[in-house]
């Protein structure tokens, strides 16, 4: 087990080495890429749109940011087991380790972003009140919902390898139905709630009432996310576990 | 039948059959068995040879020994929890990586602890030759210059069982006498090792055992100068 939590550490630097050293920029990606995937949003719906208060840009960002680090995890992670393929024919390694990875790995990016985020916020004139104070936790609950998603996608992909499609198209469908462009209480009240079925529209929601609005979040509805995540966690594990030894075969057919 | 009996038992596979789905579009496939009776079992400290053609289910075997994938019938029983692992050569190497870190990360997937592959990284620097190339990203390297990296690194792993598959040595002429020559040496020594091939003489001069292997199923096991011998005849026949 402590092996494998090494092995993973090691992977993730050494993925993280790789894209810093493609291109000439290297590094500075990590930043710029971001922003640029920021910025055509901003001209969208800040520009040429017009769209909402002052706070709209703040308000987008964090949606946004938010919405990336969920997007970029499960669709590397969808296809980890086989791009992993030649090395699990190899060596014995729990196929858990791959999704990891990737979850570790894009995770470690979201983090240079967030701060990114953090820094732009304070600069824009929003106060940091105590409700900031909350940002671990609600991290916290997206990560444990992004690693139970990861798993389950990695495992069933290798089986139903045409299933990719359809979860790209599932996470278009989400992204805007997660309330990154509008605010979910703009709407009305019935659909808002249709909305909050969606556990990356109320992470969305918590993240700018605390950032932002500087509100405490709902808490009993992010209770439901943290019980969703673990029940959708607990049965990836299981499939990992079961098919852990099938998967080599399965890739190679 | 004075097989060298070495040790007490490590394991044992009973009856076993691996199936592969062939995946065929909507329809489905009967399932392609590439083991279908396959019985053996391993002693500590002997040197098992398996022999067969190409296509018999050798690799099949090797990685249901290395615990990559499971059987669809039949037992397999550990006497005793052992780290059992294919001798693969250069894998999970990285090209941007530099050879230091690629020997890190392919020690560390071949089973070793970080620290036990930092703690050898000077055997490896000398061993592989490659001195100060060691801290140069692997896409730099000549083919030769990555093989003997591979080697170098696989070859220090060391499980409770070694299974090695055909190839002793690698890279240029001069590295791999050298490789070879060592490798012949660990498979002499009082290690487990299981080792195929599909040439008899490689066989014979290195193992205490034998296997034969034929489209998927055991056909004999014993010393490996009888079931060489039997071997030889199934081939002059077909």
């Amino acid at each position: 087990m402590h092996h494998y939590i090494e092995l993973v550490w090691y992977k993730v630097y050494a993925d993280l080495r790789v894209e810093a050293s493609r291109g000439y920029l290297g590094i500075l990606w990590w930043a710029l890429e971001p922003l640029l995937y920021m910025g055509v949003f901003y001209i969208v719906f800040g520009i040429l749109f017009q769209r909402g208060s002052e706070d709209y840009v703040a308000f987008l960002l964090v949606g946004l940011v938010a919405w990336r680090w969920f997007d970029n995890t499960i669709k590397l992670g969808a296809g980890s087991l086989l791009v992993n393929g030649g090395l699990m024919q190899q060596v014995y390694v729990p196929k858990i380790v791959f999704p990891t990875v990737t979850v570790v790995t894009n995770t470690v990016k979201f983090l240079v972003v967030l701060t990114m985020l953090l820094a732009f916020l304070l600069l824009y004139g929003i106060d940091p009140g105590s409700t900031w104070l909350v940002l671990p936790g609600l991290l916290a609950i997206q990560l444990l919902f992004i690693v139970a998603l990861t798993w389950l996608v990695s495992a069933i992909v290798p089986f139903l390898p045409d299933i990719r499609v359809i979860i790209d198209s599932g996470l278009t469908l989400l992204f805007f139905m997660s309330g990154i462009f509008f605010d979910l209480e703009s709407l009305p009240l019935q659909l808002a709630d249709y909305m909050r079925l969606n556990p990356m529209a109320i992470l969305i929601e918590s993240y700018r009432k605390v950032l932002i609005q500087g509100v405490w979040p709902d808490w009993s509805i992010l209770g439901v996310v943290v019980l969703f995540s673990v029940i959708v966690l607990l049965v990836s594990l299981r499939l990992h576990l079961r098919y852990n030894r099938q998967f080599a075969k399965i890739a190679l057919a | 039948m004075a097989a060298k009996q070495h040790g007490e038992r490590l394991l044992s596979l009973k009856n076993i059959g691996v199936s592969y789905r062939r995946r065929g579009g909507l329809h489905r496939q009967p399932p392609f068995w590439a083991l279908d009776d396959v019985s053996l079992e391993i002693y500590r400290g002997e040197t098992l040879g398996v022999i067969g053609r190409n296509g018999v289910g050798k690799s099949t075997l090797l990685r249901l020994l290395a615990g990559i994938i499971n059987p669809d019938r039949g037992t397999i029983h550990l006497d005793i929890r052992c780290h059992i692992s294919l001798l693969s050569l250069q894998v999970g190497f990285i090209p941007q990586l530099t050879g230091r870190e690629n020997a890190v990360l392919s020690g560390m997937l071949l089973g070793m602890r970080r620290k036990e592959i930092e703690a050898r990284m000077d055997d490896i620097i000398s061993f592989s030759e490659l001195r100060d190339f060691i801290d140069q990203p692997i896409s730099v390297y000549s083919t030769g210059m990555r093989a003997r990296l591979g080697f170098s690194v696989a070859f220090q792993a060391n499980p409770d069982i070694l299974l090695v598959d055909e190839v002793l040595g690698v890279g240029d002429a001069e590295f791999r006498e050298k490789s070879a020559h060592v490798m012949r040496q660990k498979i002499r020594s009082n290690r487990t090792v299981v080792l195929v091939s599909h040439n008899p003489q490689t066989i014979r001069n290195l193992c205490d055992r034998a296997v034969w292997i034929e489209k998927g199923c055991t056909r004999l096991e014993g010393d490996p100068g009888s079931v060489l011998a039997a071997y030889a005849g199934s081939q002059k026949s077909t």
